[in-house]
């Protein structure tokens, strides 16, 4: 399967949302992990030219990223 | 008094002379080719037991892959779990389970995939091929 930049993207952010999680507790870190998967499927069902949309998902992903992965935060639910 | 220092110093300085002819006169090259000669095996011997390669068998990364594969709650059909199944293809997972499946082999074999390469492993063989190339993967 090819993918396009955007859907690269998209992995890329979501393979930095699993290596955050992992310097989580031990048991918080499965709460970070299922956290991050709910996010990225709430929007599951967008279609993937809706380039406008993605990108901005996108930018509050990273935003989102940023300040959960403060060590400030040490557990979610 | 004078005569008895004048002879002294000139007795010491004959002495010294003799030396230091005796050690340019002494033959330089074979006695640190034998020095080398005494030690130098040695040395090998303990390098050699610390460099001693554990590398890793195709079957056994393979192994851990499925077994990795046989514990995530997201396949499918664990029945069609093979050393050349397609994650998408074959177990049924999506792009993101294939993200998560990737990061657990890092984690498995105590490595960092970076983006690019992650992206291009979709199927355990690729995986497997991966793992092999990787040189400090255990």
């Amino acid at each position: 399967m090819r993918l396009s930049g955007l859907q690269r993207d998209v992995l890329s952010l979501y393979r930095k949302c699993l290596r955050e999680s992992r310097k989580k507790d031990a048991i918080a870190r499965p709460h970070f992990e299922s956290f991050a998967r709910q996010e990225f499927e709430k929007s599951i069902g967008l279609d993937k030219k809706d380039f406008s949309t993605i990108e901005f998902l996108l930018r509050k992903g990273h935003r989102q990223l940023e300040m959960y992965s403060s060590p400030g935060i040490k557990d979610i639910r | 008094m004078f005569r008895t220092a004048l002879l002294r110093s000139a007795r010491r300085a004959t002495s010294q002379a003799a030396r230091s002819s005796g050690a340019i006169a002494r033959p330089v090259v074979p006695s640190s080719f034998i020095t080398k000669s005494r030690f130098a095996p040695s040395a090998f011997q303990a390098a050699r037991c610390y460099s001693a390669a554990a590398g890793l068998s195709k079957p056994e990364v393979e192994g851990r892959i499925v077994d990795l594969l046989k514990n995530f709650d997201k396949v499918s059909d664990p029945s069609k779990l093979s050393p050349t199944s397609h994650f998408s293809n074959d177990l049924g997972l999506d792009s993101l389970d294939t993200v998560e499946v990737v990061m657990a082999i890092e984690e498995e074999f105590s490595i960092e995939i970076p983006d690019k390469e992650a992206d291009a492993i979709h199927s355990v063989d690729k995986a497997v091929e991966y793992i092999l190339a990787q040189p400090d993967a255990h």
